[in-house]
C-alpha cells in the first residue's frame, strides 16, 4: 500500500488535544457468527477491499482527529499486525494495544473494566467490525450539546442483495427485532427492548408518555456499535461487574434507568447522595452514572429559557439527569461485518471509501487480461493472459492463470488459480489452489484447500475441518455454521 | 339500483358522480350519560350555551363550513326543545347550504342505536362525518375526507374510519383526565394500532401484535386530542347492525382493532396542527372551551361574528378581547379587565371587576362584584358585594348580597343563593332535589313536576335561598362519577387526592365507630380494608390515623377549643381507640413514626403545646407508646428549630425526667 490518502470531508475535529475523548476500539471478537471465515484469519484482519477490517475503524477515527486509540485485541492479533507485511496497518495514529487473554470470554464490558486505569476521560468506543462513512461528529454532538451519559449510533438496516455462498434462495429473517423509541425529534433514546424481551407486551409507563408525548418505535435499524460514554460509566463498570456486555446489558440498563425515580428528581444533592451511599451499596453504584453537571452549567440552564420540549413548563429534561442519545443515519453507508452476508457486502462497497488505486502498483498484470473498473488488485499479483475479473478483490501475492474468469468473487490472500477457473459469486480463503478448469459457483471455499482440477461445484461450504474426499450430494443445502467439506 | 345504473355508465362517469355526491353527517345531539346532571334535567346539553351561543350551533356551522350538504341530526332527550331551537335557527331556512333532517325517537340509549337506525333507514349513501352535538371545532376536514376516500379506493374499502386528532401536549388545559386517550399508530400508513384510554392507568401496555404488520416505524403519541369527529364510511352503520353490542365509538373502535384479522377492516387517524377541535364533555372542558372561544383560538367563529345570525345577537370586539352586545350598560368604576363577553340588555353596577368572564342577555349585576372566569347564562341576577371564581350560574339564577362562590361551583337553573354566604368548592345547587332523580329515572320527561316533601336548608343556601345540595357522596357509584365529573378530575392531583379522601374516610369510619358503638376491630378492618382501596402504606396509616384522631375535637366542635377543652375531650377518644391504636403500632419504627406524627400536628397548633405532654402521658398510661421510644423521640427526633423548641416546653422537659426516672427505678427494681 502506497501512500495513505485520506477521506476529509468534514472539518477536522481537533478532539484529543483538549482531551476531550479517548478513543477505544473493540478487536477481541471472534467472528463467531461467520466461522468459515474466522477460522483461520481473525475477525479484525479479515481483508475487506484488501485492507484488514480492523484498518476502517481506526481510519474513521483518524479522519475526525484522534491522535490516538486503544485497541483491545488478543495477542495473535497483536502478533500478525505488527509482523505480517499483508496485515500491516497504514495509519499514522498511535496505538496503544491492550490484549487480553483469548479463552476468557470476557464481555466487551469486562473488556472496559480491563482498561479502566487508562481511562481518563469520557470514551468513544468503536467495534473493529464497523465500516461507516457516518459524520462522527453528529453523535459526538449529540454527547457534548445535552450532557448525555451515553449516545451512539444506529442506521437503517440494508437488504443483503448479494447471493451469499453457500445459501440457496433468500434466507428468512427469523432473527428477532430491535424494538428502539426515540422522541418527536428522533434524538432522545427512551425505550430499547429486544423482542424476545417482550414477550408481555410492550409496557411503558404514563409518566413517560406525559415527558415523551410522542414516541416513535422503530424495528428496522441496526446497532453501529459506537458509543460515546461518560467516564462515570466506566467507573460504574468497575463497581458493577455482573455486567459483561455493552451492547446486551449496560445500555439497555442505562437507558432505562433514564425514567427511575432516584434520578428524574431534581430535589437529589449531594447531601442526599451521601446518604444514599452509606445506605446501601448498590444506590451507591446507581448514583455513579448520573451525568452530575457542572455547577456553571447548572446555573447557565437555570437562567436561561432554553428548554429540550415543548408543551409543559417544567424545566428541562425533566429534572432528569441521565440522558441517552441516538444518531440515525438516514442515508450513507452502515456495516457491521459480522455475517457472511455483510462481509460480501461490505467487500463490494468499501473500495469507494476510499481514493487508492485499483491496481496496486506492484501486482504484474499481462496487458491482455481484462479487469474491470470495479475489482481491486492487491500488491504482488500475477495476472496472466486472457483472464477476466469483474467485481472482485484479489488480495495479495495471488497468482491468477490464464483464461480465467473471476466474477463477483472475494479472493483472500496467496490463492493460486490453475488455467481455465471460472470462478462466480464465491469467496475464496488464503493460500488455497484451485485445480485446472474448475468451475466454482456460489462457494465458500476455507483456507489452504486443495480444489481437484475440472471439478464442478455450487452452492458449498469447504472447510479444513472435515476430513477430505468427504463427499456430498451436489444438492445438498447447507445452513448456519454447518461447514462441510465436499471434494470431487 | 341507483348503484347498477350508474355501473352502466362506465367507470368514469360513476367516479365523478360519486364525487359530486353530497356530503353528509350524522350529528348526535345527545350525549347519552349524565355529566352535566343536574344542569341537562331542565335543558339538553347541546342546548347548553358556550359563548352565548347554543352548543349544537357551533357543530352545526363546523359541519356546514367543511362543506357537509345534508346532516342528520339526532335527538332524544328533550328532543322537542333542540326541534324548536332548530326550527328557528338559520339552518333550517330555505336557504341554508346545509339541509338539516331531525330524527327524534325516545327509545336511542347510545350512539350504537343511532348509527343501527341509521343503517335501518339507509340514510347514508357514502363517507359521512360522525360528530356529537357538542363539538367545538374549525378543522377543515376537506384533507382528511380526501385521505380517506384515497384509502378506500386503494385499499379497497379496508379502511372504516378515519378519526380526527388535534395535536395537544399532555398537560394542555383543553385535555382532561377523563378524555385522555393512547394512541399506537404506524408512521407511514397512520393507521390506528391500539387506541386506549388511560384514565386511572399507570402502565400502558401495548400487545406485541400490534407491531407484527410488515412496517418497521410506529409511534406512540399521547400528544393527541380526540375531537370526536369521525370520518366514516356507510360500513360503519351496517358494523354497528351485525355487533349489536357496541354502545359507543369506543366499542367500535376496540372492536375493530382487536378483530381486525377476522374482519379485515381497519381505523385510520388524521392530525391537525392547527385547527380547533374540541369536544365539552364535562364542565372543565366547558370552561377550557368557552375561555379559549373568547380568545379566538376557534376562528372564524368568535362571538362578535353572530354566525347564528340572529338578531341582536351582534357585539363589538374591543382590545383585550372584550366583547359588548346591545344595550349593556356599566356603571362607574366598573372593570373589564380581559377576556370578557357581556351579552345584550346586561346591566352591570359600579365597581364591578371582571375578567376571563362570559355573561349572558338581560342579567344584572350589582356594585362591588368580583367576576373572575365565570360563566353566567341568561337572566342571572347578582346582588352587590358578590364573589364568583371559576363557576357556572345558569338561567334566571339569583344571587343575593355578599354571596361568594369558590371555585367549581355550579347553580342550576333558577336557583336563589344567599343572602350572606359562602359556598365551598364544588357545590352544586339545583332546583330539582337529589333523589327526585330516582323517581322520575323511569320517565326522564317528567322534569317539571314539583318538589313535595322537601324544603331548603336555610344553612346550605342562605336565608332566603331556594335549591337543594347535590352532594358528591362517595358511597354511589354513580354520584361519585358525578361528581367527579361536572367538572372533570384535574390532571395530576391524585396522590394528594388519594391521601386527603384517605383521611377523610378514616373520619368518617371513626366518627361511626363512636356513634354507632361499633367494636374497635371491626373499625381497624374497616381501615385495612381503606388501606387497600386507596393503596396507602402502612406508615401513612398511622401518620393519618394519628392527625385525625388528634384532630378529631377540633373537627367536631370548632377550632376555638381552649386546650383544656380539648384534652378534656381528646383523653377519653385516646382510650376509646388505644385497641385500633395498638393494632398499627407495633414495631421501633411505628412508635417513632406515630411520635413524629404527634409532633407534627402539634407544631400545627401551637397553641395547644401545652396539651401535648398529656398526650403523650396518656398514650404511654395505655401503653400505646413504649418509654423506650418516646425517650429515644426526645433525644434525637429534633430536626429544626421549631422542633427544638418544641422539646423546651417544660411539662414536656418534667415528663421526660419522670420517665427517666421511671426506668431507673424499675431497671432497679430488676436488679
Amino acid at each position: 500500500m502506497g501512500t495513505s490518502i485520506l477521506l476529509v470531508n468534514k472539518p477536522v475535529d481537533v478532539l484529543q488535544k483538549k482531551m476531550e475523548l479517548q478513543a477505544v476500539l473493540m478487536a477481541a471478537g471472534g467472528g463467531s457468527r461467520m466461522m468459515d471465515l474466522t477460522y483461520n484469519t481473525r475477525k479484525p484482519l479479515l481483508p475487506v477491499g484488501n485492507k484488514p477490517l480492523i484498518w476502517y475503524p481506526i481510519n474513521l477515527l483518524e479522519r475526525v482527529g484522534f491522535e490516538e486509540v486503544i485497541v483491545i485485541t488478543t495477542k495473535e492479533v497483536q502478533k500478525m499486525i505488527s509482523t505480517d507485511p499483508k496485515m500491516k496497518l497504514d495509519v499514522k495514529m498511535k496505538l496503544d494495544i491492550v490484549c487480553i487473554q483469548e479463552d476468557a470470554h470476557m464481555g466487551t464490558a469486562d473488556a472496559l473494566r480491563h482498561i479502566q486505569q487508562k481511562i481518563k476521560t469520557d470514551i468513544l468506543v468503536v467495534s473493529c467490525d464497523l465500516i461507516t462513512d457516518a459524520a462522527l461528529h453528529e453523535v459526538v454532538d449529540l454527547f457534548r450539546a445535552h450532557n448525555a451519559t451515553l449516545s451512539m449510533l444506529m442506521s437503517k438496516a440494508h437488504e443483503f442483495t448479494e447471493t451469499v455462498p453457500g445459501q440457496k434462495g433468500k434466507k428468512k429473517t427469523g432473527e428477532q427485532r430491535d424494538f428502539v423509541g426515540v422522541d418527536g425529534t428522533g434524538k432522545r433514546l427512551l425505550f430499547m427492548a429486544n423482542e424476545a424481551d417482550l414477550d408481555k407486551g410492550l409496557v411503558i409507563r404514563k409518566s413517560n408518555m406525559r415527558k415523551h408525548p410522542r414516541m416513535h418505535i422503530k424495528t428496522g435499524l441496526v446497532d453501529a456499535h459506537l458509543y460515546c460514554l461518560k467516564k462515570s460509566v466506566v467507573d460504574f463498570l468497575a463497581d458493577n461487574r455482573s455486567v459483561s456486555s455493552i451492547r446486551g446489558e449496560l445500555v439497555p440498563y442505562i437507558v432505562r434507568k433514564q425514567f427511575s425515580k432516584s434520578m428524574t428528581s431534581p430535589n437529589v444533592n449531594d447531601e442526599a447522595d451521601q446518604k444514599l451511599k452509606k445506605k446501601d451499596g448498590n444506590a451507591n453504584v446507581e448514583i455513579k452514572i448520573l451525568s452530575r453537571d457542572e455547577a456553571l452549567l447548572q446555573l447557565t440552564r437555570e437562567r436561561s429559557c432554553w428548554n429540550d420540549h415543548r408543551g409543559d413548563m417544567s424545566e428541562a429534561y425533566h429534572g432528569g439527569r441521565l440522558r441517552c442519545y441516538v444518531h440515525i443515519m438516514d442515508e450513507g453507508m452502515c456495516y457491521r461485518v459480522n455475517m457472511l452476508a455483510a462481509y460480501i457486502e461490505a467487500n463490494r462497497l468499501a473500495p469507494k471509501l476510499f481514493d487508492e488505486p485499483a491496481v496496486h502498483p506492484s501486482a504484474a498484470i499481462s496487458v491482455r487480461c481484462l479487469i474491470g473498473a470495479d475489482s481491486i488488485i492487491g500488491a504482488s499479483c500475477q495476472i496472466s493472459d486472457k483472464a477476466s475479473i469483474k467485481r472482485s478483490m484479489i488480495g495479495a501475492s495471488t497468482t491468477v492463470r490464464e483464461k480465467v474468469k473471476v466474477t463477483n468473487s472475494i479472493i483472500m490472500h496467496g490463492v493460486t488459480i490453475e488455467e481455465g477457473c471460472n470462478i462466480q459469486g464465491s469467496v475464496i480463503c488464503s493460500n488455497t489452489v484451485i485445480g485446472r478448469g474448475a468451475d466454482i459457483k456460489y462457494c465458500l471455499v476455507g483456507s489452504a484447500q486443495r480444489i481437484e482440477p475440472e471439478g464442478e461445484h455450487t452452492t458449498a461450504y469447504y472447510c479444513l475441518t472435515l476430513p477430505s474426499h468427504t463427499q456430498v450430494p451436489l444438492t445438498s443445502t447447507l445452513s448456519g455454521n454447518s461447514r462441510v467439506a465436499k471434494i470431487q | 339500483a341507483n348503484r347498477g345504473g350508474k355501473q352502466k355508465k362506465g367507470n368514469v362517469t360513476s367516479e365523478q358522480e360519486e364525487e359530486e355526491q353530497p356530503l353528509q353527517a350524522v350529528l348526535v345531539a345527545d350525549s347519552f350519560n349524565r355529566r352535566f346532571f343536574p344542569i341537562s334535567k331542565d335543558q339538553p346539553r347541546a342546548l347548553l350555551p358556550l359563548g352565548n351561543v347554543a352548543m349544537i350551533d357551533y357543530t352545526l356551522e363546523f359541519l356546514t363550513s367543511t362543506g357537509v350538504q345534508e346532516t342528520f341530526v339526532f335527538c332524544c332527550w328533550m328532543s322537542n326543545k333542540i326541534k324548536d331551537h332548530l326550527l328557528k335557527s338559520k339552518w333550517c331556512r330555505p336557504t341554508s347550504p346545509n339541509v338539516v333532517h331531525i330524527i327524534t325517537s325516545d327509545l336511542y340509549r347510545s350512539l350504537g342505536d343511532v348509527l343501527r337506525d341509521v343503517d335501518a333507514k339507509n340514510l347514508v349513501r357514502n363517507d359521512f362525518i360522525l360528530v356529537y352535538g357538542d363539538v367545538v371545532s374549525n378543522i377543515d376536514v376537506s384533507q382528511a375526507l380526501q385521505e380517506h376516500r384515497h384509502r378506500r379506493k386503494v385499499d379497497k374499502n379496508i379502511s372504516v374510519m378515519t378519526m380526527v386528532f388535534k395535536e395537544s401536549s399532555p398537560g394542555h388545559k383543553s385535555r382532561c383526565e377523563e378524555d385522555d386517550v393512547i394512541v399506537a399508530m404506524d408512521s407511514k400508513s397512520k393507521r390506528v394500532l391500539h387506541y386506549q384510554k388511560t384514565q386511572g392507568l399507570k402502565k400502558l401496555q401495548f400487545p406485541m401484535n400490534i407491531f407484527q404488520h410488515g412496517s418497521d416505524e410506529f409511534e406512540i403519541r399521547h400528544d393527541l386530542l380526540d375531537c370526536h369527529i369521525s370520518i366514516c364510511s356507510p360500513q360503519v352503520a351496517e358494523l354497528f347492525t351485525d355487533n349489536f353490542d357496541y354502545q359507543t365509538r369506543n366499542d367500535f373502535v376496540r372492536g375493530i382493532l382487536v378483530n381486525e384479522e377476522i374482519l379485515g377492516n381497519q381505523i385510520h387517524l388524521y392530525v391537525t396542527q392547527d385547527g380547533y377541535g374540541a369536544r365539552v364533555s364535562n364542565l372543565q372542558m366547558y370552561d377550557s372551551v368557552s375561555s379559549d372561544m373568547v380568545r379566538r383560538w376557534v376562528y372564524p367563529l368568535t362571538p362578535e361574528a353572530n354566525f347564528t345570525d340572529q338578531q341582536g345577537q351582534g357585539c363589538t370586539h374591543s382590545r383585550h378581547n372584550v366583547y359588548r352586545g346591545a344595550e349593556v350598560s356599566l356603571g362607574h368604576g366598573s372593570q373589564m379587565e380581559e377576556n370578557v363577553l357581556i351579552g345584550r340588555d346586561t346591566s352591570i353596577g359600579a365597581n364591578c371587576h371582571i375578567s376571563n368572564s362570559v355573561i349572558g342577555n338581560n342579567c344584572t349585576i350589582g356594585d362591588n362584584v368580583v367576576l373572575d372566569r365565570a360563566h353566567m347564562w341568561n337572566n342571572v341576577h347578582i346582588s352587590s358585594n358578590v364573589e364568583i371564581h371559576q363557576s357556572v350560574v345558569c338561567d334566571g339564577a339569583v344571587v343575593k348580597e355578599a354571596v361568594r362562590l369558590n371555585k367549581q361551583c355550579v347553580l342550576a337553573y333558577n336557583v336563589v343563593i344567599g343572602p350572606n354566604l359562602s359556598l365551598p368548592e364544588g357545590t352544586v345547587v339545583s332546583m330539582h332535589h337529589p333523589e327526585e332523580e330516582e323517581e322520575d329515572d323511569d320517565d326522564e320527561f317528567l322534569s317539571d313536576d314539583q318538589e313535595v316533601g322537601h324544603t331548603f336548608n336555610p344553612a346550605e343556601v342562605g336565608p332566603e335561598g331556594k335549591g337543594y345540595i347535590w352532594k358528591a357522596s362517595m358511597n354511589d357509584t354513580e354520584d361519585e362519577e358525578l361528581a367527579q365529573c361536572l367538572w372533570g378530575r384535574p390532571l395530576s392531583k391524585q396522590n394528594v387526592c388519594k391521601v386527603v379522601s384517605f383521611q377523610l374516610e378514616v373520619l368518617g369510619t371513626l366518627q361511626r365507630g363512636l356513634e354507632e358503638n361499633i367494636v374497635c376491630d371491626n373499625l381497624v378492618l374497616e381501615i385495612n380494608s381503606l388501606k387497600y382501596a386507596y393503596n396507602i402504606t402502612l406508615k401513612e396509616v398511622m401518620q393519618i390515623l394519628t392527625r385525625v384522631v388528634l384532630e378529631y375535637p377540633f373537627q367536631q366542635q370548632g377550632t376555638q377549643l381552649t386546650t383544656l377543652q380539648y384534652t378534656g375531650s381528646l383523653l377519653p377518644l385516646l382510650k376509646t381507640w388505644s385497641p385500633v391504636f395498638k393494632n398499627y403500632i407495633k414495631r421501633a419504627q411505628d412508635h417513632l413514626d406515630c411520635l413524629s406524627a404527634v409532633e407534627e400536628l402539634f407544631l400545627e397548633q401551637d397553641t395547644h403545646q401545652t396539651a401535648m405532654v398529656k398526650v403523650l402521658m396518656k398514650m404511654y398510661q395505655l401503653e400505646i407508646l413504649e418509654e423506650e421510644a418516646i425517650l429515644k423521640w426526645f433525644s434525637t427526633g429534633a430536626t429544626n428549630d421549631k422542633s427544638r423548641q418544641l422539646r423546651k416546653n417544660q411539662g414536656l422537659q418534667k415528663f421526660i425526667q419522670w420517665l427517666k426516672e421511671a426506668e431507673d427505678e424499675s431497671s432497679e427494681e430488676g436488679e
